[in-house]
């Protein structure tokens, strides 16, 4: 392969050489284009303004979440917009001076063609935007391009500013609108309120557990006055058993006890004595005068008790037991008239409950409905309050020029030099092309040219042994033309070379 | 230049070697013969030694000018750094490689009309006659454009050729056979010029013609200059008469598909190689010269244009 491109060198260069005539009358040609497109090329100015999109102050993060700040996306292509718009280019053109002639509508819109055609923006960075303008006068390149910086720069910030406005504006409408909601539905919830007093959240649960607790109360009185009526039975039946007065039995019941206690010591004296024994004698003498006193109480008793009055011996008492019996008693009748009345309380209460209830559960379904649409109402006024505080600093921020902002990084300046090709490049790139243009020819026309010129082709194509490749053989008349065709061929070459270089020296040293 | 053929020339240049013609064959012949017997045993050197001297006493005219010889385009021994020079040389060795040092008959012949086969026929020829052992006939085979006869420059009368040579019959082969000034060659030129048929050489007489040449001189290489390969259907006729076939490529005129076509019509055995010809080059017009004075050039061409001018007013 590296023989065969070193081949194709030689190949070229040779083939350059029988065809010198040609390729040296393409130089010169070429050459002598670019000498009078250079002479003629206009010059053109460029000037450019750079602007910095800034939106990273210290603003932004502190008002993170509170405001918002207008985001822009592609920033080359929003200044794109703006100053290809029609009224900017508009006002760019009366205030630079283009439509001094006055003319008329359709030369005007040639000129914004021409005028945008000439304005380049780029976005270089991410919060970069350049504006180039160029132009033949520097002058007014300088000039158009300053304006185009500032117009775009007040145009964006007014429009950043409207936007946050309406922003705000609608926001606020909005609030309005919820505020008047939310004040409605706290009429209808008062209102209601004022009809059903029971009824209010929770009032179902208080109900029940006061008809719980009255429930239990009842049962419970009940039971106590089950129990008090027994007890009550149980008195009186005690009561009818005991004497009203203990005394009689009494007096009797010492004489009898007094015999009994006579009579164990008269028995215990008969078995160690005769009946005729004093003591004993004694003894029953005195028993019989208690047995004597016994006949005689009773006596008395019952003369009393047939004369119909009682005779109050100062040794009757009243009966401590039947008296404590009595007091219990009447304590028991009291105790259940009380229970009866509780009890009776306590059911009246349950019926009043109960019907309470009934009233509770009907009003409740319309106070959570109300209840609800005052609380949704509540949470989106509030929210809206907070958007609209936002809203309201993002304006601030804006019309204050805090948020997103635009600085001429880079003011435009007077162009001094002219850009673009110059009239040294384009000299130069004459002579590169005069130079390649004749090989690239050649190139061009071999790589068409479908004959063989290389002999290596055909020992690699057909497998025929190349014996050898024989070179033209130059006859001696023929290196003489050829001498002196390089002579001319070469004068010719210096003439132009010459000429370019005379006209580029008299051009650089601007005499003309 | 091998020692035999500088002793040889030095033996010529003492008058000690006499310069027989080709037509008294018997006498070297006989001599051959009888010293190829004497020497059965003899050393390859001293066989071709012999056979030089025989060649030697070949019958020669007046050398070629060498300004002439440079005007037709011919090759010669002192333009030994050429490269043209060393591209024949090439050719010559590996035919020699080719054929085993048999003398042969080599058809030279162009893919494309233009393609300069006469060219290479002739100096191939003139490159066999560079060795002093070898001789070459080159035989011009193209009658519809021969190129050959431009060799004589010397001769007056007219002289035949081969068409004459088929055509009548009392004709002998030496009639034909012309030495031009260049030592150990010697041409047939086409003879008049007229549409011969193909039939001519398929012909019998043509056959031997080849064949008593080809005898004549063991050390003699034939070489015919045959008409372009696309142009003529005798080329392939005339083909099957010779040993070998050497297909000329002209730079920048054939195309792939013409040298396969070539290629195919030419049976493998015989086909001996390609030789690409003409290739452009870059003559040396002196480039040293233009490097130390760029202006001398353009002088030069100024004074030769004025030279000229004043030349023609003459």
């Amino acid at each position: 392969m590296n023989m065969h491109s070193e081949q194709r060198r030689n190949l070229l260069i040779n083939e350059a050489f029988s065809r010198r005539k040609q390729a040296v009358a393409i130089f010169v040609a070429v050459n002598l284009i670019a000498l009078v497109v250079g002479l003629s090329w206009p010059k053109g100015f460029s000037a450019s303004s750079t602007i910095l999109v800034d939106d990273k102050k210290i603003i932004q993060p502190l008002m993170q979440g509170a405001a918002v700040a207008t985001e822009v996306a592609d920033r080359a292509r929003m200044a794109r917009e703006v100053i290809y718009g029609r009224k900017m280019l508009n006002q760019v053109l009366a205030d630079v001076g283009w439509l001094k002639g006055k003319p008329s509508p359709e030369e005007q819109g040639k000129i914004i063609e021409k005028v945008s055609k000439r304005i380049t923006i780029t976005g270089t960075g991410k919060d970069i935007i350049k504006i180039e303008y160029r132009d033949e006068d520097p002058e007014r390149a300088f000039r158009t391009t300053q304006r185009l910086a500032e117009l775009f720069i007040a145009e964006s910030l007014g429009a950043k500013a409207a936007e946050s406005q309406a922003a705000f504006d609608f926001i606020d409408k909005q609030t309005e609108e919820y505020h008047e909601k939310l004040t409605k539905a706290e009429e209808q919830l008062k209102e209601f309120r004022s009809a059903n007093l029971d009824a209010r959240p929770g009032s179902d649960a208080d109900i029940s557990s006061r008809l719980s607790t009255l429930q239990t109360k009842i049962e419970q009185t009940d039971q106590d006055l089950k129990e008090t009526e027994v007890k009550k039975t149980s008195l009186e039946k005690q009561l009818s058993g005991e004497a009203e007065v203990a005394t009689v039995l009494s007096r009797e019941g010492q004489y009898r006890s007094r015999i009994a206690e006579l009579q164990s010591q008269l028995d215990t004296l008969r078995l160690s004595y005769l009946e005729t024994y004093p003591d004993i004698v004694r003894i029953r003498h005195q028993i019989d005068d208690l047995k004597e006193a016994i006949i005689s109480d009773r006596a008395q008793r019952d003369a009393a008790k047939a004369s119909g009055r009682v005779t109050i011996d100062e040794n009757v008492i009243n009966n401590p037991m039947y008296q404590q019996l009595k007091r219990d008693l009447s304590q028991t009748q009291i105790t259940m008239d009380t229970l009866n009345a509780r009890l009776n309380e306590a059911k009246r209460q349950l019926q009043q409950e109960l019907e309470r209830g009934r009233r509770v559960h009907g009003g409740e379904a319309t106070l959570t409905e109300l209840t609800r649409d005052y609380q949704v109402n509540r949470d989106i006024y509030q929210d809206l309050l907070k958007r609209r505080e936002n809203a309201r600093v993002s304006m601030h921020m804006d019309t204050e020029r805090q948020g997103l902002n635009f600085k001429i990084q880079e003011p435009a300046t007077l162009p001094l030099e002219p850009i673009g090709l110059r009239f040294i490049h384009i000299i130069i790139g004459g002579l590169v092309l005069g130079t390649i243009l004749p090989f690239l020819l050649i190139y061009l026309m071999l790589q068409a040219d479908q004959k063989i010129r290389i002999g290596l082709v055909i020992t690699e194509k057909h497998k025929i042994p190349l014996l050898a490749t024989i070179p033209h053989l130059w006859v001696s008349s023929e290196v003489a033309v050829a001498r002196r065709e390089v002579g001319w061929l070469s004068l010719a070459v210096s003439v132009s070379l010459l000429v370019t270089v005379g006209v580029s020296f008299l051009r650089i040293m601007k005499v003309f | 230049m091998s020692k035999i053929e500088k002793a040889l020339n030095k033996a010529k240049a003492t008058g000690g070697l006499r310069v027989v013609s080709p037509q008294d064959r018997t006498d070297p012949g006989q001599q051959l013969s009888t010293v190829s017997a004497g020497l059965v045993s003899a050393s390859e050197v001293e066989l071709r030694a012999s056979r030089s001297e025989l060649i030697a006493r070949m019958r020669e005219i007046a050398p070629l000018d060498k300004g002439f010889m440079a005007k037709s385009r011919i090759i010669h021994p002192e333009m030994d750094e050429n490269g043209t020079v060393r591209a024949f040389r090439e050719i010559r060795t590996k035919v020699v490689q080719r054929s085993q040092g048999r003398n042969c008959i080599i058809m030279v012949t162009s893919v494309t009309g233009e393609g300069g086969s006469s060219f290479v026929a002739m100096n191939l020829g003139a490159a066999f006659a560079f060795d002093a052992g070898k001789t070459a006939l080159l035989m011009d085979c193209n009658f519809r454009n021969p190129s050959l006869h431009n060799l004589f420059t010397t001769h007056k009368n007219p002289f035949y050729g081969l068409t004459d040579y088929l055509e009548n019959t009392n004709m002998d082969i030496s009639e034909i056979i012309h030495p031009v000034g260049i030592e150990r060659l010697r041409v047939i030129p086409s003879g008049g010029r007229r549409e011969i048929p193909a039939e001519y050489f398929t012909s019998i007489k043509m056959k031997r013609l080849l064949d008593s040449i080809r005898e004549r001189y063991h050390e003699r290489y034939i070489i015919l200059d045959a008409p372009p390969m696309t142009e003529s259907a005798d080329t392939q006729i005339l083909a099957e008469l010779c040993d070998y076939v050497l297909l000329v490529v002209p730079y920048g005129k054939a195309t792939e598909t013409q040298v396969t076509a070539s290629v195919k019509a030419i049976s493998e055995k015989k086909l001996l190689g390609v030789v690409f010809n003409n290739e452009p080059q870059v003559p040396d017009l002196g480039w040293r010269d233009i490097f130390r004075n760029p202006f001398s050039f353009i002088s030069q061409a100024i004074s030769h244009k004025n030279n000229y001018k004043t030349s023609r007013a003459k």
